[in-house]
């Protein structure tokens, strides 16, 4: 998995497509033609198209465009999808306020 | 901080299996799950599942979810809902959201059992509203009792496609087609089969185009697709309908795993942790279970969560190597059984063109969702002879068996082999009970009379829609596609608390219709 990737690979020009216009990441609404021009604007990974165009870091967290993003980046570059690495995860794993989060209670879990 | 010895994350089947396992050796197990009701997906499964006695068969998924509650509850599992596991730390440290506060608690091992998330396909129109995951549909009509559209289209021939087609079916939607872009149905021949006679046209090597509206769906555009999957210009078809449902796979949740640093691996079955066989991860006291690991079906994913809650036991010394390997043999045993046939894990992606048997594949089964009467003849569940007995078209190596315990009068054979295709011993009389009818979560079971008298036969349908016939009311046969065959008069309607909601629906047709009346619908021609 995750084989180093040559930035210097000529993937060719951003070609536009007839469903460039989808969208994709429903969370930040990105479209399938955006994520496309990223992989062409130099973004060859999936943590650098997140990061670039913040696709998967809506409310769902990339449950739902994930696969589709790997997918795109990857016939982009011409490669399997199984060989980009999926985006990171960290906590909190679900979306959360920031004053839930900083409410950190002592002692354990209520009783009911 | 409080401290357990298991903390599981995910109240599904296999969490709840794992955490009843533990317990019972001791352990003191908390659960938490993000939902406000336990359960996982099990509560939704109203079908009967399949598999074997020891694998619940034939019993229904919800009524295995309240048995596993019950279960946890009496050795004294803490489930805690609402409880959403925002992170997994060192030393095997969860934080969990509750309320408006977080929570910290320890576990001497964690048990991550968080199940799959439903995959969607984009298209232009994919998010309107009324384009939804088939998993969403079944929450609708079977957690919240609301019909999710009046006229739906699925994408999806896998079991999860099949099974809730036929849900939608009974809540008293339209559906105007099944669609999937493979060559060939992917789910059970049964479950094709059950929906194919309910007149739904499957649409193989098809894909959606478009979906249409602008506030909201109210048609879709399907094509056929080359081998490619790229769609095939002029061979667009229009179907106007409210709804769009996806039914295109799962992936597994596993990005608990990966947060906390669990090695991942890119599976045919999802990103998911690498574990070994008890699915410990990479990290030491970190175990994972059911779908997280890799996708499968609950009734698997139960075992495996007995698996882990063992091999957890043993590691924090409440279980003997000795008594943990005599349960692991037990449950990998009941796990293999499961795994076997035509639609096991390592037949993912392959065609088969025989049975075991040696009998040759239905094309019309995977292309149209139905056989013909001739194709049938070939198997060992169809036969001919005077007076009553059970037609059981079952074709494919699928592990199940209850129709053979089912019968009092042992006509029915499977053997020792969970996937062996059941076949009827002609030297036994049938009683007529209807035990195999009603015990057939394929329901895939008939019992015909070729010969009633005066030129009519009788064929006995499980049935499971409402409302019920009444006897002496007149409507039509269909057959095995939907198609109206003949008119017919209801006979009998027998419903038993044995037969678990699944009522037995005898119907008087004309004596050449016996091989082919296989589907009753209520009022006159069409």
């Amino acid at each position: 998995m995750s084989k180093l990737y040559s930035r210097n690979e000529d993937i060719g020009e951003f070609v536009p497509a007839p469903d460039d216009d989808l969208i994709i990441c429903r969370c930040e609404e990105i479209t399938k033609g955006e994520i496309r021009r990223a992989v062409h604007d130099g973004m060859r990974t999936i943590t650098e198209v997140r990061r670039f165009l913040r696709a998967g870091m809506g409310l769902c967290q990339g449950q739902t465009c994930g696969r589709l993003v790997q997918g795109i980046i990857s016939r982009e570059l011409n490669m399997q999808p199984a060989n980009l690495t999926p985006a990171p995860s960290r906590a909190p794993m679900r979306p959360i306020e920031m004053y839930v989060l900083g409410d950190e209670k002592e002692g354990g879990v209520p009783n009911d | 901080m409080e401290r357990y010895d298991l903390v599981v994350v995910g109240a599904g089947p296999s969490g709840l299996s794992a955490a009843i396992e533990a317990a019972k050796c001791g352990l003191t197990v908390v659960v938490f799950d993000e939902n406000s009701r336990p359960g996982g997906q099990l509560f939704k499964q109203i079908h009967k599942f399949f598999g074997s006695k020891e694998h619940n068969a034939k019993i229904r998924g919800f009524r295995i979810g309240e048995n596993l509650l019950k279960e946890a509850s009496a050795c004294g599992v803490k489930v805690i809902l609402n409880a959403t596991v925002i992170g997994l730390f060192r030393q095997r440290e969860v934080t969990v959201r509750i309320g408006n506060e977080i929570v910290h608690v320890k576990g001497d091992a964690i048990l991550i059992a968080t199940g799959a998330s439903e995959n969607m396909v984009p298209f232009p129109g994919w998010t309107l509203p009324g384009v939804i995951g088939a998993g969403a549909a079944q929450t609708m009509m079977n957690l919240h009792h609301i019909k999710p559209g009046k006229r739906i289209l699925m994408l999806g021939t896998g079991n999860v496609g099949l099974v809730v087609s036929y849900q939608l079916l009974q809540a008293g939607c339209e559906l105007a087609a099944l669609v999937d872009a493979a060559p060939r149905v992917g789910g059970y021949g049964v479950h094709a089969a059950k929906v194919a006679r309910c007149s739904v046209p499957f649409y193989l090597s098809h894909t959606i185009v478009r979906a249409e509206g602008e506030e909201f769906v109210t048609g879709v555009v399907i094509a056929e697709v080359d081998h490619s999957f790229k769609p095939i210009p002029g061979t667009e078809k229009h179907f106007e309908v409210d709804t769009i449902c996806l039914a295109v796979g799962l992936s597994p949740m596993s990005q608990l795993c990966k947060m906390a640093g669990c090695e991942m691996t890119q599976a045919p079955t999802g990103y998911a942790p690498v574990c070994d066989k008890t699915g410990q991860t990479s990290l030491p006291g970190v175990y994972v279970a059911g779908d997280v690991s890799g996708i499968e079906e609950a009734s698997s994913a139960m075992i495996e969560g007995r698996i882990a809650g063992a091999a957890v036991a043993e590691r924090l010394g409440f279980l003997g190597a000795a008594e943990r390997d005599e349960r692991l043999k037990q449950y990998e045993a009941a796990l293999s059984s499961l795994r076997k046939g035509m639609f096991a894990p390592e037949n993912r992606g392959k065609a088969p063109k025989k049975t075991e048997e040696g009998l040759p594949i239905s094309m019309n089964l995977l292309q149209k969702g139905y056989m013909d009467e001739a194709e049938l003849e070939a198997y060992p569940g169809m036969i001919h002879m005077p007076g009553l007995h059970p037609v059981i078209e079952c074709t494919q190596n699928i592990p199940c068996n209850p129709c053979q315990d089912a019968c009092p009068r042992g006509c029915i054979k499977i053997g020792a082999d969970l996937t062996a295709l059941p076949s009827v011993d002609v030297s036994k009389s049938c009683s007529g009970c209807g035990m195999c009818v009603a015990s057939c979560s394929g329901q895939a079971i008939f019992l015909v009379n070729e010969d009633v008298g005066e030129g009519f036969a009788e064929v006995t349908m499980p049935y499971e829609f409402l409302p019920l016939p009444r006897p002496g009311e007149r409507g039509m046969a269909l057959d095995r596609s939907g198609t109206p065959v003949c008119p017919c008069e209801v006979v009998s309607l027998r419903s038993a608390p044995a037969f678990d909601q699944t009522n037995l629906l005898t119907i008087r047709v004309p004596a050449q219709m016996a091989g082919r009346a296989r589907q009753y619908r209520v009022g006159g021609a069409v």
